[in-house]
């Protein structure tokens, strides 16, 4: 039986069985992973998979089930599952399958050189990155990480309401890690490159990024404990503004686990700050046409100069707010139900550079790093204290390094303390939770902790 | 699971160019996952996982590939392609696959398949009307997994063997708000067992402490910042040894030189007070298994003595590097991650102070009862944990909570500062992610002090 067949049975069968409507999301991936560790090939990995999500409204409850066994076998399993799992929901939520949106914006987010691509020159470009890193500097002791990696997804959505989507895209990256050693000194430093094109990969610059960053880490101190004038380099707040993703999500706001509850249309940030998610962003790792329910994706500023516009919606909480959905559903695998996250969020560039930020500094932090995302912040109550590094600022110019310091504050009150923003945007590393940029921000302080 | 004769046939594909090991690893894996906020359930799902990992050496080379297409063409043609990746002559070798029976030292008495989904819902509602019933808990959000994963691996060594790993969690969150200002408290349990899990402990004990921890919280000052003494809590608290040291422990970095602990078996790296050991067969506890996900079995892995370190955490590839043998601890997520050396059921043992005593004899310092989770950079050994409960201790008395503390420091120095080790040894459970996935581990330890650490809060001074 091909998947149309058993697509075809499933819901047949579903029907039989007092299932009202039916989806179908299927999704295959092709994967490689290579890690080069001195010269040679330290790991290889290559993936052929795929797996079939189902869901389906029984007595007004949704239902869900997966299998990465696509065939009749599965089939039985499948509807007895998901009216199992409808059975047990209490939500009074009132979910829909939908029947299609009337426009879908044409998305290029498939490279097909980049699979046609030989394997042996995607080993050498590793290797190169590596051994790049290794003679910039003597003080280079190993480079920990040194790793290309590829995906590519295929996905199908099709439900029992007639739509029939698919979607085709792909991304290689690069990322490597260093250790720089003098004396009894160690510091390590990392760089990454994100793209569909296998031509952008520099490896030299690449791995001069990394090298340079650990070096200008040797010799790191604490500072005094105090609160100071704090620079977020762009990848620092962008990882920043990842982790509280979550308080966007109109999910959690109606849930009462987002303090932005009820402030639609009041100031929640400096008028400096526009937050902008684009479906359609050229580059961006989360482009897509539609989303998780099979709505068409839309452009949106979710706060603008410092007002907030929107939450991120899927149809189940547009309709108990009484707004359209922003096509923010998410899917993030065949296992996973419906959720919301970003596509491709960002702070808009302002119009200071990055330099001319830091000479606005007498005495405060440039924050190039931070660790613990995970662990030392709450996107419940806003509260964060990260285990950090970077630099002193003394008289507007860069000075001596900084590690072993944490940095405190409250993410909400960090939205109105942002008194400048830069106009180097960078995006963070991908995550289920969208693809997330931001310029470098000065904030007006936050509390460090050193010695 | 898979025929025999296919096994051996993928085997000997995958050694077509020169390797001179192969192993295959086959999983087949049903879940159950239940969430349930304010009390009502909001989503459940449940599905099968099935799939085969190919793995090859030559050296101490090695290649992964997987698929969850099992049929035998699709597999032997995976094989090949990830043989292509080693360049070589094939060795003639006879496979006779021979099944190894293994002790099962985890009974399981209810597989959760055999129980209602309602009486999983009835423990989350439990939970739940507890959790919710103080002062000041705006929000309750439960989750429930259950897992039955069957493996088989063999290798081109002639091992074969398989077994059977059953898994519950439950886990409570607690929200409490207050002036607009939000803090929650979490609570985390779980074991290598059946639904009879639920029977050994009382699930209202866990609720009630995750509100308690949330309303604790909300009525909290913000930590002071600076250096202090550091009390931590037996149990979970022994996170901050398995991120700090334990990782560094792992043979993955160890065998690169990578770690801060390389090189450095027999020596002194911890005070005097430390022991530390990674247990993989502790009856039904959270990181046990019979085997690990290379087919060896598990083992108790003596890691510190007295301060002395006595071993690594070795995996067959990082075995080949490090010239040693393996220690049973190879580990990974799923079908889909080559396994690596990672850790079970890791704490400190168990050293001759009272609690009480540790306390008394502390004249300023942080009260740590709950830790969050944390993180290390396994080549500085630099770490970071959030602590969920803290107080201030004066005068050797617990007194007034403080929240949003943040520990820093470095896994090298910190071992050497725990001057104090309690006598209430006790496991948590978390989950550990690393570059082969997601896997259940306990941490443990009892009550310690640490003389000196960086506490990050929001307060300046003291």
């Amino acid at each position: 039986m091909n998947k149309k067949e058993i697509i075809k049975l499933l819901f047949k069968r579903g029907k039989e069985s007092g299932i009202k409507d039916m989806e179908v999301y299927i999704q295959g991936n092709k994967t490689i992973d290579l890690a080069v560790f001195e010269g040679e090939i330290d790991k290889y990995s290559i993936a052929k998979e795929q797996g079939l999500s189902f869901r389906g409204i029984y007595n007004g409850k949704m239902g869900y089930s997966y299998t990465e066994k696509i065939d009749e076998t599965s089939v039985d399993m499948l509807i007895n599952e998901a009216i199992d799992n409808a059975k047990v929901i209490d939500s009074d939520d009132e979910e829909h399958i939908f029947e299609g949106s009337k426009d879908y914006k044409k998305i290029d987010s498939y490279n097909e050189e980049l699979e046609k691509t030989s394997m042996e020159k995607k080993i050498e470009v590793t290797k190169v990155l590596e051994k790049e890193a290794l003679r910039l500097d003597e003080r280079v002791e190993k480079v920990d990480h040194c790793i290309y990696g590829e995906e590519s997804f295929e996905s199908v959505l099709i439900n029992s309401k007639g739509l029939d989507l698919k979607n085709k895209s792909n991304i290689a990256y690069a990322y490597i890690s260093v250790m720089v050693k003098d004396k009894d000194d160690i510091k390590t430093a990392s760089s990454y490159k994100i793209t569909k094109d296998f031509t952008d990969f520099n490896a030299k610059e690449l791995a001069k990024e990394a090298v340079d960053e650990a070096l200008y880490m040797l010799g790191a101190k604490s500072i005094l404990s105090d609160d100071y004038p704090i620079i977020l380099k762009n990848n620092v707040a962008a990882s920043i503004l990842e982790a509280f993703m979550p308080i966007f999500s109109a999910e959690n706001v109606q849930k009462g686990l987002s303090l932005l509850k009820g402030k639609i249309n009041d100031k929640v940030a400096n008028d400096l700050i526009t937050l902008v998610d684009d479906p359609f962003m050229k580059e961006g790792v989360a482009s897509k046409s539609f989303d998780g329910e099979g709505v068409a994706t839309k452009y949106k500023k979710v706060i603008d100069k410092g007002k907030l516009k929107t939450f991120l919606h899927n149809l189940k909480t547009a309709k108990k707010d009484g707004v359209e959905t922003t096509g923010n559903a998410n899917k993030s695998s065949y296992k996973a139900p419906i959720t919301i996250a970003a596509t491709n969020m960002y702070i808009k560039n302002g119009d200071l550079s990055f330099k001319d930020m830091v000479k606005t500094i007498d005495k405060g932090l440039l924050i190039t790093n931070v660790e613990g995302l995970h662990a030392g912040l709450n996107p419940v109550s806003g509260d964060f204290s990260l285990s950090s590094k970077g630099f002193e600022i003394d008289s507007g110019e860069i000075k001596r390094p900084v590690n072993q310091v944490t940095i405190a504050g409250n993410f909400f009150e960090m939205l109105m303390d942002i008194i400048q923003v830069s106009d180097d945007l960078k995006f963070t590393l991908p995550s289920s939770g969208g693809y997330i940029g931001s310029p470098s921000l000065k904030i007006k302080s936050l509390s460090v902790s050193g010695n | 699971m898979l025929d025999k004769i296919v096994i051996e046939d993928i085997i000997n594909e995958a050694l077509s160019t020169g390797g001179d090991f192969a192993e295959v690893f086959i999983e087949d894996k049903i879940n159950t996952g239940l969430s349930m906020l304010g009390g009502k359930i909001e989503s459940g799902m449940s599905g099968r996982d099935y799939g085969v990992g190919i793995r090859i050496f030559k050296g101490t080379n090695s290649v992964y590939a997987y698929t969850n297409d099992s049929t035998k063409e699709t597999l032997i043609s995976v094989a090949r392609q990830a043989s292509l990746a080693l360049k070589g002559k094939s060795k003639d070798i006879k496979l006779d696959l021979m099944k190894k029976e293994i002790e099962n030292k985890h009974k399981i008495i209810t597989f959760p398949r055999n129980i209602r989904k309602n009486r999983k819902v009835q423990l989350m509602k439990k939970a739940y009307e507890v959790a919710k019933k103080e002062e000041e808990i705006s929000q309750v959000k439960v989750i429930y997994m259950d897992s039955e994963q069957k493996v088989a691996i063999a290798n081109s060594e002639g091992l074969y063997v398989e077994d059977k790993r059953v898994r519950t969690r439950t886990a409570i969150n607690a929200v409490a708000s207050k002036d607009g200002e939000m803090q929650s408290g979490f609570y985390g349990i779980g074991g290598h067992s059946g639904f009879e899990f639920y029977d050994s402990i009382n699930i209202e004990d866990y609720a009630k402490e995750s509100s308690r921890i949330a309303k604790t919280m909300i009525n909290a000052k913000p930590c002071p910042s600076g250096k202090m003494p550091v009390i931590i809590d037996n149990e979970f608290g022994g996170v901050i040894f398995h991120e700090a040291c334990g990782h560094g422990l792992e043979a993955t970095s160890v065998a690169k030189g990578t770690s801060i602990f390389a090189g450095k078996l027999g020596e002194k790296i911890a005070s005097d007070v430390v022991t530390a050991v990674d247990d993989g067969t502790i009856p039904n506890a959270w990181g046990s298994q019979n085997i690990d996900d290379e087919g060896m079995e598990t083992r108790k892995n003596l890691l510190i003595e007295n301060g002395i370190l006595k071993g690594y955490l070795v995996d067959k590839l990082n075995g080949r590097r490090l010239n040693t043998k393996s220690t049973g601890s190879s580990r990974r997520q799923s079908y889909k991650y080559a396994p690596t050396s990672r850790m079970t059921n890791t704490y400190i043992a168990n050293g001759k102070s009272k609690k009480e005593e540790i306390i008394a004899n502390t004249e300023y310092g942080l009260y740590a009862k709950y830790m969050g989770g944390g993180s290390v950079n396994p080549s500085t050994g630099d770490f970071n944990f959030a602590v969920m409960e803290g107080y201030i201790v004066r005068n050797g008395k617990i007194e007034e909570p403080v929240r949003g503390a943040t520990l820093i420091g470095n896994g090298g120095n910190i071992l050497k500062k725990i001057d104090m080790v309690g006598n209430n040894l006790a496991h948590g459970q978390g989950m550990c992610g690393s570059i082969s996935g997601a896997v259940p581990t306990n941490v443990g330890q009892p009550t310690i002090r640490v003389e000196a650490m960086t506490v990050g809060g929001r307060k300046g001074e003291k």
